[in-house]
């Protein structure tokens, strides 16, 4: 024991951040669930999807979102920096063992920390421009139309989904609910098909033809 | 049919003499029925280079020394045969562990360390008595104990552990293991809030982060998945009734 | 001068097995201050390779019923062919019970009694309900009840993590990876020793009131042996260099009938138990045609001694690991071999990549135990040197005579410990700390000494993988498990043509700097020879056969003139060991009929 660690660390600390991380996973995986299922309605048709951002627009629920989602990946972010190689020479430790070992669950966590940075970058530009670019069929159809966006979604989705389904993998294998090769193959199923709805989705928006002259 | 000629990339590094780099070095050897890594490293010490340094004690993957990165997974090499490997092996020592020289690695210090950390020892207020008989124990509880006390501190848990090569602090599978091990002793008396002092925190059970290359290594097949996820439960339940 | 490290303590043990720390506590609890020294982390040391259990006569399991000290010392005696101290052993069985508990009290996960009825050979076993979840026990060769305690098949790895735990609970010091080369002592007392670390070569000196030897067996002096690589005998040569201490019974040597070619791992007595049989290079079966009644389940020594009888008239399978035999177990069928012999087939597809299902597992009688060692009195103290004692496989403390029980060495490590380990905190308690400074670089310099010769010779030198390899191959082939007086005669000067040649020994590799391994043993080598020559100088000059101990030309126990324990000595000097004999302590159980083996007469 160490003077500064008698001093400042509540014993409970680790114990408190671990759940933070969790809590905060679990509820980022359950926003993009949600947030996949609120682009997807355009598959049920624009009206589908103008209701529901209608709905948000009414109640003000874009800047409530907003404040939420930010306050839930700065406890992801805070309580995950502990873990993660922070220094240069523990990221170069931490490459350099993966390809030493050559171990699948291992490479898996250094593609979510790239991933999860990704995430940061391309979530927060795509907040900004959703927030004040404003959300109708029309304005989204707009940013898909196009291509340097189009390949920016699809980039997005790829990280996000790649992330939640490995963090979900890892929350149960590590609590040991699950055997592990079956769970693999479960969150694997579910990744791909939030893949395909996402796609689709992209897909139906490209050829789209928006009704109504552009109002939502 | 003619043996196979086995090609052997082994690092070297002698930390006595730094200003040799690390590299790797070339052996040739023919194989023999039956060949083991404690064979042929042995016959290449024997015959071709005196200095090559290794650990080998039982040679029957009882006594957890040698305990190598053998084509990058992490492994016995006495247990490990030649005939399932392909000609070209290339042989690393165990990372995360303090490089003695070679092969060899210092995996004593550690599990000492470890050991008084996580104060592997029964805990208990009862005196020895010599005259009484021993206490009962439910065999299947014996069963369950000696599963986790099957461990023998080879030390490739550690080694494959990204978490324990970065953070020298962390006790590594092996750790949380050997106090699963007390945990499930009735004998040893420490409550959930005394182990949750030893292991509830980030040099223990909140530092692992899932990577389960530990539990694709162990030789010995301890469950380390199973019983990370035990003490995790155990330390989740304590820490939530601490004040 | 050369520089070294000094270290003071109250008490040094040399080796960190089951002995050396079992004894370290006991000094340890008594108040003393308590250095361990070990080649290797000390739950490597070969303790934790036993996987069968300890002796002792609890009488827990319903086939241990009636079982006392008075049984156990029965078949300690009869096991041994009367060459055991018998108030060792008597002291020894009174202790086993405690011991065994006192492992649980520490942490030792035994198996228990189960409730739970079972078939073996035919006959159901019933335990009594009293009895479940006490200590269980299974049967061993040689006694008379089911005796041996055990956890699953791991009792010496349990053991052994269970004593290291109080070790370091003690916080007792060990210093591993560092070799204890050379006793300091003036002829009289013994002061400490001359280590040299095998992390970076330095040298060190331990200065100690009272010294231990615990440095366990030796059986790696023969070019086939179940032990680890380590065991070679250094702590016994050590004490056999003072020229003062002699070494009890060295020429008593347990061989195994199965130990698996090439890498001499032990295949238990089960294999043949369930009903397996040896064959010879034509695929026959050989044991019938010399033990018409028993076949392959006469004892251990018979069992050797027909199959080296059977390769030495051309019957063995040649390999590159020398002749062997092969064992059969394939017509018990998959579903016995997989349930009832599940280790055996683990052990053979590891090690061997062989499926006993469908294959053939090679064998052959491999080096199992060393009974002698240094010979100490029942307390455990050292003969010849004061403040010197010896405890567990690397002492003659005589318990096993000339042959020992499987059972009985885990057993003997942990009792002796605790017999043995009060008498050393006791002893300590009157001891002094003084020795001369010039006593202690008188040491360093002959072990530096040694050193600098074996660096200068360098290639010119003789190369130590040739001498071993020529020794342990004398050893295998002429004082194996049949012994002649024109074979061990022979082995006789040759060890001592490798004795001489050891003396020149060099370097092929390096400089021998640092930890280089092949100074490490090529500095082994000398001392490992001495040895070999007390087992084969011991052997030639027994001329009967007793135990462990056959001589085909003298085939009888000979106890009007062999009722005896050879004590081997070295002088400063010498170029063979110098033989003595003592008499053996027989307080209950005069000599008599073993009841099985070729002593008994029936061959
Ligand atoms: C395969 C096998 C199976 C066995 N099974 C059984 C069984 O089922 N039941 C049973 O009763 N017995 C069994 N035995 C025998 C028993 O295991 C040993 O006799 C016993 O464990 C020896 O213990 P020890 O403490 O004397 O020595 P060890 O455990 O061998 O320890 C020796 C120690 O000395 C140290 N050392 C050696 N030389 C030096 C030196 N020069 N300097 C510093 N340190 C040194 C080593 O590092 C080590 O720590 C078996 C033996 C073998 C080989
Ligand atoms: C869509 C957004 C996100 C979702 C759904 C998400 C989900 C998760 C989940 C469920 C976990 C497992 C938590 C655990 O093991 O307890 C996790 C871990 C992780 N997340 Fe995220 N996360 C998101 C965003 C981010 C961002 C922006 C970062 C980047 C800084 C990030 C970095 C990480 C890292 C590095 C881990 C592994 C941490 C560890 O196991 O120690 N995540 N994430
Ligand atoms: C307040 C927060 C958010 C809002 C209101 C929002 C809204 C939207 C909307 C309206 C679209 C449709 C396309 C468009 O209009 O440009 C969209 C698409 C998308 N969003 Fe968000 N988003 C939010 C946060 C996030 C976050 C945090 C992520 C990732 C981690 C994310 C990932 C995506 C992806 C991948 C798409 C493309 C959908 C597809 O592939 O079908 N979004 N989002
Ligand atoms: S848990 Fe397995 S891999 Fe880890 S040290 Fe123990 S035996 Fe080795
Ligand atoms: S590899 Fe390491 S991070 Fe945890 S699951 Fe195993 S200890
Ligand atoms: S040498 Fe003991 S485990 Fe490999």
């Amino acid at each position: 024991m160490y003077l500064q660690k008698a001093l400042t660390k509540s014993i409970r600390t680790d114990f408190i951040v671990e759940m933070v991380q969790m809590v905060s996973g679990l509820l980022l995986v359950l926003f993009l669930w949600t947030h996949m299922v609120f682009v997807a309605s355009i598959l049920l048709g624009q009206s589908s999807f103008g209701a529901l951002a209608g709905f948000m627009d009414k109640y003000e629920l874009l800047p409530v979102t907003v404040v939420v989602l930010i306050f839930i990946f700065a406890a992801h972010i805070g309580a995950i920096m502990r873990h993660l190689p922070a220094r240069w020479a523990e990221q170069k430790v931490a490459w350099r063992h993966a390809k030493m070992i050559r171990h699948k669950d291992t490479w898996s966590w250094l593609f979510q920390i790239v991933t999860g940075f990704g995430i940061l970058l391309f979530a927060f530009i795509h907040i900004v421009a959703v927030t004040y670019g404003g959300i109708s069929v029309s304005l989204s159809k707009g940013r898909i139309d196009n291509p340097g966006f189009l390949i920016f979604y699809a980039i997005l989705l790829l990280m996000s989904e790649y992330h939640a389904s490995v963090g979900l993998y890892r929350i149960f294998v590590k609590w040991g609910f699950v055997n592990r090769h079956r769970l693999d193959r479960v969150l694997g199923v579910v990744t791909l098909l939030m893949l395909v709805i996402g796609f689709v989705t992209l897909g139906v928006f490209l050829t789209l033809k928006v009704a109504g002259g552009g109002v939502a | 049919m003619s043996p196979r000629e086995l090609t052997f990339h082994i690092f070297r590094y002698d930390p006595e003499t730094p200003e040799v780099k690390p590299h790797t070095q070339t052996f040739k050897i023919p194989e023999e029925p039956a060949m083991t890594l404690f064979v042929a490293l042995n016959k290449i010490r024997d015959e071709q280079d005196p200095t090559l340094k290794f650990d080998f004690v039982c040679r029957a993957s009882i006594c957890g020394s040698c305990g190598m990165l053998i084509n990058g997974k992490a492994s016995l090499a006495c247990k490990t045969l030649t005939k399932d490997l392909p000609s070209d092996i290339t042989l690393f020592p165990l990372p995360a562990f303090k490089l003695l020289g070679d092969l060899s690695v210092d995996t004593g210090t550690w599990f000492r360390d470890m050991s008084v950390r996580t104060e592997s020892w029964i805990h208990t207020d009862k005196v020895f008595d010599e005259t009484a008989q021993e206490e009962k124990m439910d065999d299947d509880l014996s069963l369950e104990i000696y599963e986790a006390e099957r461990c023998i501190e080879c030390g490739c848990c550690v080694g494959v552990c990204a978490t324990a090569n970065i953070r020298p602090n962390f006790i590594g599978a092996t750790g949380i293991n050997r106090v699963s091990r007390f945990m499930l002793d009735p004998r040893d008396k420490r409550d959930e809030q005394e182990y949750f002092e030893v292991v509830g925190n980030d040099d223990g059970i909140f530092g692992c982060v899932g990577l389960m290359a530990c539990d694709d290594s162990c030789p010995i097949g301890v469950p380390l998945r199973g019983q990370l996820a035990y003490v995790r439960r155990k330390m989740a339940v304590a820490g939530w009734h601490r004040k | 001068m050369n520089s070294y490290d000094i270290t003071t303590t109250d008490v040094l043990v040399v080796g960190a097995g089951l002995a050396g720390e079992r004894a370290a506590v006991a000094a340890a609890e008594a108040g003393h201050n308590v250095i361990i020294l070990s080649l290797i982390p000390p739950r490597r040391s070969h303790s934790s390779a036993a996987q069968g259990g300890m002796q002792a006569s609890l009488g827990n399991a319903a086939m241990g019923k009636g079982d006392n000290p008075d049984v156990h010392m029965y078949d300690t005696v009869k096991g041994s062919d009367w060459g055991c101290e018998q108030d060792v052993a008597r002291m020894f069985v009174e202790t086993a019970p405690i011991a065994v508990r006192e492992m649980a009290h520490w942490g030792v996960p035994w198996s228990r009694v189960r409730n739970e009825k079972r078939m073996y050979e035919g006959t159901e076993i019933v335990e009594d309900p009293e009895k479940v979840g006490l200590i269980n026990a299974r049967n061993f060769g040689g006694t008379a009840k089911w005796r041996t305690c055990y956890t699953s098949d791991g009792a010496g790895h349990t053991l052994l993590y269970a004593m290291d735990s109080i070790v370091i609970k003690l916080g007792i010091t060990v210093h591993d990876r560092m070799e204890a080369i050379e006793l300091i002592h003036d002829g009289e007392r013994c002061y400490g020793v001359v280590a040299r670390s095998l992390r970076d070569g330095e040298l060190h000196v331990y200065i100690a009131k009272t010294t231990v030897i615990a440095t366990g067996g030796f059986g790696r002096l023969y070019a086939a042996s179940t032990n680890a690589i380590i065991n070679d005998g250094g702590g016994v040569a050590m004490a056999l260099n003072s020229g003062v201490v002699p070494l009890g019974n060295m020429e008593a040597i347990q061989f195994h009938p199965t130990g698996m070619v090439p890498s001499w791992i032990l295949i238990t007595e089960g294999a043949r138990g369930e009903g397996g049989h040896l064959l010879d290079k034509d695929g026959y079966r050989f044991m019938p045609d010399y033990e018409p009644k028993y076949k392959e389940l006469a004892s251990r020594d018979v069992v050797s001694r027909r199959i080296m009888q059977h390769i030495r008239a051309g019957h063995g399978v040649e390999s590159p690991y020398g002749p062997h035999v092969w064992l059969d177990i394939r017509h018990l069928g998959e579903h016995r071999i997989n349930t009832y012999l599940r280790e055996i087939s683990t052990i053979a597809r590891t090690f061997a990549g062989i499926d006993p299902v469908k294959e053939l597992i090679p064998v052959r009688p491999t080096q199992h135990y060393t009974m002698g060692g240094i010979r100490t009195n029942k307390d455990g103290k050292v003969y010849g040197l004061d403040n010197l004692f010896s405890l567990g496989e690397s002492a003659c403390w005589d318990l096993h005579g000339f042959n020992r029980l499987g059972g009985n060495s885990l057993a003997e490590t942990v009792v002796a410990g605790r017999i043995v380990g009060k008498k050393i905190a006791e002893y300590t308690n009157d001891a002094t700390l003084e020795v001369k400074s010039n006593l202690i670089q008188e040491h360093v310099n002959k072990v530096s000494a040694r050193m600098d010769a074996i660096r200068a010779r360098g290639k010119n030198g003789e190369n130590w993988v040739d001498i071993r390899k020529e020794m342990q191959m004398t050893l295998e082939l002429d004082v194996g498990i049949f012994r002649t007086g024109e074979h061990l005669q022979h082995a006789v000067s040759k060890l001592s043509d490798l004795y001489e040649r050891a003396q020149n020994v060099g370097l092929m590799g390096g400089g021998g700097q640092g930890a280089d391994p092949e100074l490490v043993n090529a500095m082994r080598l000398p001392g490992m020879l001495k040895l070999a020559l007390t087992i084969a100088r011991g052997a030639l000059e027994r001329k009967e056969s007793r135990g462990s101990h056959f001589r085909e030309d003298y085939p009888k126990r000979d106890d009007e003139n062999w009722l005896k324990r050879t004590l081997a000595y070295w002088p400063e000097g010498a170029k063979l060991p110098e033989l003595k004999y003592e008499s053996i302590t027989i307080t209950e159980i005069p000599p008599g009929d073993r009841g099985y083996g070729e002593s008994s007469g029936k061959k």
